[in-house]
């Protein structure tokens, strides 16, 4: 099984790696929207050393960093095709049928790769900076008003952090499962798309089967143990924000306003 | 077998949302096997026809999330409009097995799935339309995608979930929806 190509937490003591786990959360949202807002080049310019000096203070290699990125390569290259060759018919190169390179489409599609591949290093130095439990327990304090309406943010964190855990095992699972397949004859290497497709069928209700056995005895074991859901449970509480978790979020803040201005004025 | 608790219907959304980031894995050995077999929709669908609707909401919900930040699948970019189709396989098939009733099994299951893929595909192209992709979604772009490209997938999970959902009963891992001992035909 392919190994994960983001998300594995790295541990460290670097500038990022000690900021409150729900800044880090907050500002990767921040950040993922203003990628959205980005439509010239001084903004992706902007947000391209804002990536860098991320990169540079969360102590992760640049290889790391931009791990993610060469792992979709192919797809980056596909979605950029695609625009070029397919976007617009204006001051096209030149016509076949309906493909119609033109500089709109070949901008258009840098435009869409360049924003899709610093969200997933912004994502990147979000989970190599965080440890998966500490992502939970941000995602259950920043949803905890939610409970106001009734909405059960304690059983969602739960469910959540049970999930990230079930993550590395249910990769292995379906490794162990496809490499018994395979014994068994099926073609995971084989060139031919549909063969390919047929192989990976087998592989469905098995893992099915093995993910909701572990679910079972989990739920055996927890209720077992007097656990009857989230209610009076307790959870960590967070120390209070510091100066430098302040001025992070600031900052990003700062980034994220001048980036909606440049929008505006252009 | 009794009705599940609310520990395990959690425990078991747990899983569909890790499967949400371990079968789209295992699925793009196969080129551009995402938007034509639609693997993370699998455990999505069934989460919601298992353990009901706001199970299947959440998996609806967080499952995409979860796999874009630990994957970078689907990218960014086309996470909201997911989310949104998602989000509503989820509603939709819990609630249908939760208004739906048959007295066959088989039954219960196809007509949920069939009003579930339908509701998400059409709320999906709203969404689309109206907010995500505005100006650039018509009726056709709306079939190809939707329709036509993940044809293979609607097929598979027509053949597989209701075959997941059996094996899960016949290995006793979830309740049957119409207990034998009541003498009705699955």
């Amino acid at each position: 099984m392919h190994r994960l190509p983001t998300g594995m937490y790295l541990p460290g003591d670097s500038v990022i790696h000690r900021l409150d786990s729900r800044i880090k959360l907050l500002a990767l949202f921040i950040v993922v929207v203003s990628i959205l807002f980005i439509n010239s080049l001084i903004g992706y310019e902007i947000m391209v050393v804002f990536m860098a000096v991320a990169v540079f203070l969360s102590g992760i290699s640049l290889k790391v960093a931009l791990n993610s990125v060469r792992k979709l390569s192919w797809f980056f290259l596909l979605i950029f095709l695609m625009n070029t060759l397919f976007y617009s018919t204006e001051n096209a190169w030149f016509s076949f049928w309906k493909v119609t390179p033109s500089p709109a489409g070949l901008m258009q599609g840098l435009e869409v790769v360049l924003r899709v591949a610093l969200a997933l290093i912004a994502s990147n130095i979000m989970t190599s900076t965080t440890a998966p439990m500490e992502i939970t327990n941000a995602i259950e304090s920043l949803i905890s008003p939610l409970k106001l309406i009734g909405i059960p943010t304690g059983q969602i964190a739960m469910i959540l952090s049970i999930a990230i855990q079930f993550i590395p095992t249910l990769s292995e699972e379906t490794d162990t499962i496809r490499k018994a397949q395979m014994a068994r004859g099926a073609r995971f290497d084989s060139t031919k798309m549909t063969e390919k497709a047929e192989a990976v069928m087998p592989l469905v209700v098995p893992i099915f089967l093995a993910a909701f056995k572990r679910a079972d005895e989990l739920s055996i074991a927890m209720e077992a143990r007097g656990y009857r859901g989230a209610s009076g449970r307790t959870r960590k509480k967070f120390d209070p924000l510091k100066y430098q978790d302040m001025s992070a979020l600031a900052v990003v803040i700062a980034i994220c306003a001048v980036l909606l201005i440049i929008r505006l004025k252009t | 077998m009794k009705e599940m608790s609310v520990v395990k219907k959690s425990i078991i959304t747990a899983v569909c949302l890790a499967l949400c980031v371990v079968l789209p894995q295992a699925f793009h050995a196969v080129p551009n096997a995402g938007s034509v077999y639609l693997p993370m929709h699998i455990p999505i669908l069934l989460c919601g026809l298992i353990c009901g609707w706001q199970y299947g909401l959440l998996a609806g919900i967080a499952g995409p999330a979860l796999s874009t930040l630990f994957t970078g699948m689907p990218p960014v970019a086309v996470l909201p409009a997911m989310l949104v189709e998602c989000a509503v396989y989820g509603l939709m098939s819990g609630l249908m097995m939760k208004l739906i009733r048959t007295r066959k099994t088989y039954l219960d299951l196809y007509i949920s799935l069939i009003v579930a893929m339908l509701a998400g595909r059409i709320v999906a192209g709203i969404a689309r339309a109206l907010i995500f992709a505005r100006g650039s979604t018509t009726i056709a772009t709306w079939t190809t995608g939707y329709f036509v490209t993940s044809l293979p997938g609607i097929i598979i999970q027509l053949v597989l979930l209701p075959s997941i959902v059996f094996a899960l009963m016949n290995a006793g891992l979830i309740p049957r929806r119409y207990p034998k001992s009541a003498g009705l035909r699955l």
